[in-house]
C-alpha cells in the first residue's frame, strides 16, 4: 500500500480529521483512485477501530474521532467519485431522525454516526422531524432503512404515525423500520409494527445489518 | 464551664471552597452573557428581552446583573406540607430530606420475580411502601404506568399517590394542560371538596399557603429551554407551585466531559431557569441544582451509580448553598437486581447526598439506570437513610459523655455492662438496624440463612398486604375522580411536545 494511504489509515485510527483531510487531498493528487483509497485506507482503518472498541482499548469518544476523520476524508473523495461516476459501496441507505415534538438528539446522533462508520449512507434529519418529512426523505433517497428515535412517552406515538404514513404512501415494504429511545422497547416495536428495536448505538448496527441481510 | 467549644462532633464535608464557587459562578455568568440559552417559547424570549437580555433569534444572552438579581429574589426557604396541611419539610439551609423518584418504565414484580412494564398499581404500591417507611419524607410516582391512556398518565399517577399516601408529592407532567388538572385536584385535597369551582377557588389559596406538590421539569442540555418546559415553569410560577427545574447533562455528550465544564454549563442552565421563573413571578418558590451524569463510554448508558456523579452532586450542593436557594439531589443504581451493586451504589450516593446537606434528595429506591422500580429497594433505602443519619448525627463530648466518673468507678479490669451510665446512654449512642444482619452465624442459619434482598422483599410484601395510608375523605375522593375523568377526553386529543 502506498505511504500516503498508510498514513491516511493511521489518521483515521488515531482520529485526526484535519490530517485525514490533508492526506485524502494528497492521495487524489498522487492519482490514487478514490475507491482504492476508501477501501484500503478508510475501510481498513475503521475495521481496526472496530476491533479496538471490541477489545476495550477504544471507547465511544475514540470511535467518534475516527468517524470524524473518515467523514473529513469522504468530503474529498465523494466529489471525486461523482466526477468519475463511481459509487462507494454502501451497505444500505438510512433515513434517521428524532420524531416530531421531541428535541432529544444525542442517542439518535450516536446511532447515525455508528451506522455511517459501519458503511451505511446515512441521512440524519435531525430532531422534531414531522411525519411527512420522514416519508418524503425515504422517497427522495430511496432509503431501505428508517431509524426513529423518541425519548418521551408523549412523543413515542409519532413512531407509530411514521409507520402508518409509510404504509399510506406505499413505502412500507421498501424499508426496515428500527426504533429506539428509553421509553420504547421490543414490546412497543411489536405493538406499532416496527421491524426492530435497538437499545443503543452499538446494538443498532448489528440489528440493521441483520434486518437487511448484510 | 468552658467557653466557645462545641460539644457536638459531626462530620463536615464540602468540596468547593468559596473562591472555587465564585470561579464557577463567574464562568457560568460568562456562558449566559456571551453564549446564551436557546428559548423555544416566544413569550419566554419576549419576557427576557423586556428584562434587558440581548436576543438573537431564539438565543438569549442574559446579562450578569439579571442573573444575580434572580438569585437574590428566589426564596431561600420553601416550607412543604403534607396533604393534610401539616408541616412536613423545611427546604432551607442544610436540612436534608429523602424521597422517591418518578416515571420508572419497568417494575420488578415482587411476587413473580420478573421485570415487567410498570402499571398504575405499581404507583399505588410505591406510595404505600413509602408512606409506611419512616425515613421517606416525600413520594413520587416511582412507576410510569403503561396501562393507562398516555396523555392521562401523570394525572392518574398523582391521583393514585393522593389515594395511597399523605406525604408531599414530587411529580412530573406532560405539559401545562395536565399540570393544570393536577393542580385542580390538589386544590380540592388542600381546601376540601366544596372548594372546587368559583372564580378564585379557595383550595388554590390553601395550596399556595401550604403547598404539598413539587413539580419536576427540566431544561434540555445543552443550554436549551423547550417550549413545553417554559410553559410549565410559567404555570408553576404563577400558581406558586414549587418547581424543581434542573437540567440533566451527560458528560461528553451534552456537556463537556470534564467535570468542571459540566458543572459550569449546568449551573448556567439552572440559573437561566431561575431567571425565567423569577421574571414571571418574583419570589415564587423554585428548587434548583443539576444532574451532571457520566455517559458510560462503552455502553452508552446514563449512569446513576457512578462516583463521578457524586462529585458533581457535591459541587452543586456547595454552589446552591452559597446562592441560598434550596436544592435537590439524586441517588440510584445501575444494577437490575437488588444485589451488592445496588446496595453499594445506593449507600455511597445516600451518604454523599447527606454530607452535601442537600435539601430534596430524590430517587431513593431507583434502580436499573433510572429504568427500573423495585418496592423492596425503597425498604432498603429506608434503612440506608437511617444508617446515614446516624453517621451525620455524630456524637457529643460533654463531661457526661466522656464519663470520667464511670471510668474511674469501673477502674482497670472492671466491666461497664452493669453501670447506670450504659443503660442510660446506649439507646442514643448505638444505632440498631432494622434488617441488616446482626445475628451470630448459628442464629442466622436457624432463621433460614436469608439474604438481605430476601428480607426486604418479604418486608415490602408484608407492608403491601397489611398497611394502608389514611384514605381521602369520601367527598374529596369523589371530586378528584370527577376532575380526572372529565379531563381525560380533552387530554387525549392533545399532541404534547417536549
Amino acid at each position: 500500500m502506498s505511504e500516503i494511504l498508510n498514513q491516511l489509515k493511521d489518521a483515521v485510527v488515531v482520529g485526526e480529521p484535519e490530517q485525514a483531510h490533508e492526506l485524502a487531498t494528497q492521495a487524489l493528487e498522487a492519482d490514487i483512485a478514490p475507491l482504492t483509497a476508501i477501501e484500503e485506507a478508510l475501510n481498513v482503518g475503521m475495521q481496526i477501530v472496530g476491533d479496538k472498541f471490541e477489545s476495550e482499548e477504544y471507547f465511544i469518544p475514540d470511535l467518534m474521532m475516527a468517524t470524524e476523520a473518515m467523514k473529513a476524508s469522504m468530503k474529498i473523495f465523494e466529489p471525486a467519485l461523482l466526477a468519475r461516476q463511481e459509487q462507494r459501496q454502501v451497505l444500505g441507505t438510512v433515513v434517521i431522525g428524532t420524531v416530531e415534538g421531541d428535541i432529544h438528539e444525542i442517542g439518535k446522533s450516536l446511532v447515525a454516526t455508528m451506522l455511517s462508520a459501519a458503511g451505511f449512507q446515512v441521512h440524519d434529519l435531525g430532531v422534531d422531524v414531522p411525519v411527512a418529512t420522514f416519508v418524503e426523505q425515504v422517497q427522495e433517497t430511496g432509503a431501505n432503512v428508517v431509524g426513529l428515535s423518541a425519548l418521551l412517552t408523549t412523543t413515542m406515538r409519532n413512531q407509530e404515525a411514521v409507520i402508518e404514513a409509510l404504509k399510506e404512501a406505499g413505502l412500507r415494504e421498501q424499508v426496515k423500520v428500527v426504533i429506539g429511545g428509553a421509553p420504547t422497547g421490543p414490546d412497543w416495536a411489536t405493538t406499532i409494527g416496527a421491524d426492530a428495536y435497538a437499545e443503543n448505538a452499538n446494538e443498532a448496527v448489528g440489528v440493521v445489518r441483520q434486518l437487511i441481510g448484510v | 464551664m468552658n467557653s466557645g467549644v462545641k460539644t457536638q462532633c459531626k462530620p463536615s464535608y464540602r468540596i468547593l471552597t468559596e473562591e472555587q464557587i465564585k470561579e464557577i459562578h463567574r464562568a457560568s455568568l460568562e456562558v449566559l452573557e456571551t453564549v446564551g440559552v436557546r428559548v423555544l417559547h416566544e413569550g419566554g424570549v419576549q419576557l427576557l428581552q423586556e428584562a434587558g437580555c440581548r436576543v438573537k433569534g431564539n438565543v438569549v444572552q442574559i446579562p450578569n446583573w439579571l442573573v444575580e438579581e434572580s438569585i437574590r429574589s428566589a426564596p431561600s426557604r420553601i416550607t412543604m406540607y403534607n396533604q393534610q396541611g401539616q408541616e412536613a419539610m423545611r427546604l432551607e439551609g442544610r436540612n436534608i430530606y429523602f424521597g422517591l423518584g418518578t416515571d420508572l418504565i419497568s417494575t420488578y414484580d415482587l411476587e413473580t420475580g420478573e421485570i415487567r412494564p410498570s402499571r398504575l398499581q405499581d404507583v399505588a404500591n410505591a406510595a404505600t411502601v413509602a408512606d409506611y417507611c419512616e425515613e421517606v419524607d416525600f413520594i413520587a410516582s416511582f412507576a410510569l404506568p403503561s396501562d393507562v391512556p398516555t396523555n392521562s398518565m401523570y394525572v392518574e399517577c398523582v391521583k393514585a399517590m393522593m389515594e395511597h399516601s399523605v406525604k408531599p408529592i414530587f411529580f412530573t407532567a406532560a405539559g401545562q394542560e395536565d399540570l393544570a388538572v393536577i393542580a385542580e385536584m390538589a386544590a380540592v385535597v388542600a381546601g376540601g371538596a366544596s372548594s372546587r369551582g368559583g372564580r378564585r377557588p379557595q383550595g388554590e389559596d390553601v395550596l399556595r399557603e401550604k403547598p404539598f406538590l413539587i413539580h419536576y421539569s427540566e431544561p434540555t442540555a445543552p443550554l436549551t429551554h423547550s417550549h413545553g418546559a417554559v410553559r410549565k415553569v410559567f404555570f408553576c410560577a404563577e400558581k406558586g407551585i414549587p418547581i424543581c427545574y434542573t437540567p440533566g447533562d451527560m458528560l461528553g455528550a451534552t456537556t463537556p466531559v470534564t467535570l468542571a465544564g459540566g458543572i459550569v454549563q449546568a449551573t448556567a442552565e439552572a440559573l437561566s431557569g431561575i431567571v425565567l421563573h423569577q421574571l414571571k413571578a418574583k419570589g415564587a418558590p423554585i428548587i434548583s441544582g443539576f444532574g451532571v451524569v457520566p455517559l458510560d463510554m462503552k455502553t452508552g448508558i446514563f449512569s446513576y451509580g457512578a462516583p463521578d456523579l457524586r462529585l458533581t452532586n457535591s459541587a452543586f450542593a456547595d454552589i446552591f448553598h452559597y446562592y441560598e436557594i434550596p436544592m435537590w439531589s439524586t441517588v440510584g443504581t445501575d444494577a437490575f437486581r437488588l444485589d451488592a451493586q445496588a446496595a453499594m451504589e445506593h449507600a455511597f450516593g445516600t451518604l454523599m447526598a447527606a454530607l452535601d446537606g442537600a435539601n430534596l434528595i430524590h430517587d431513593i429506591g431507583y434502580m436499573g439506570q433510572g429504568l427500573l422500580g423495585n418496592p423492596a429497594a425503597i425498604v432498603m433505602s429506608d434503612e440506608i437513610i437511617s444508617y446515614v443519619k446516624r453517621v451525620i448525627r455524630g456524637f457529643d463530648i460533654t463531661r457526661e459523655k466522656i464519663g470520667l466518673d464511670v471510668i474511674r468507678k469501673v477502674g482497670p479490669g472492671g466491666d461497664f455492662m452493669t453501670q447506670r451510665h450504659t443503660a442510660d446512654h446506649f439507646r442514643q449512642e448505638l444505632w440498631r438496624p432494622k434488617f441488616l444482619n446482626r445475628d451470630t452465624p448459628k442464629a442466622w442459619m436457624e432463621k433460614g440463612g436469608k439474604s438481605y434482598e430476601e428480607i426486604v422483599v418479604q418486608k415490602a410484601l408484608d407492608i403491601l398486604a397489611t398497611y394502608r395510608a389514611e384514605p381521602l375523605p369520601k367527598d374529596v375522593q369523589q371530586t378528584i375522580d370527577e376532575i380526572a375523568s372529565e379531563a381525560a377526553g380533552e387530554l387525549a386529543a392533545i399532541q404534547f411536545v417536549a
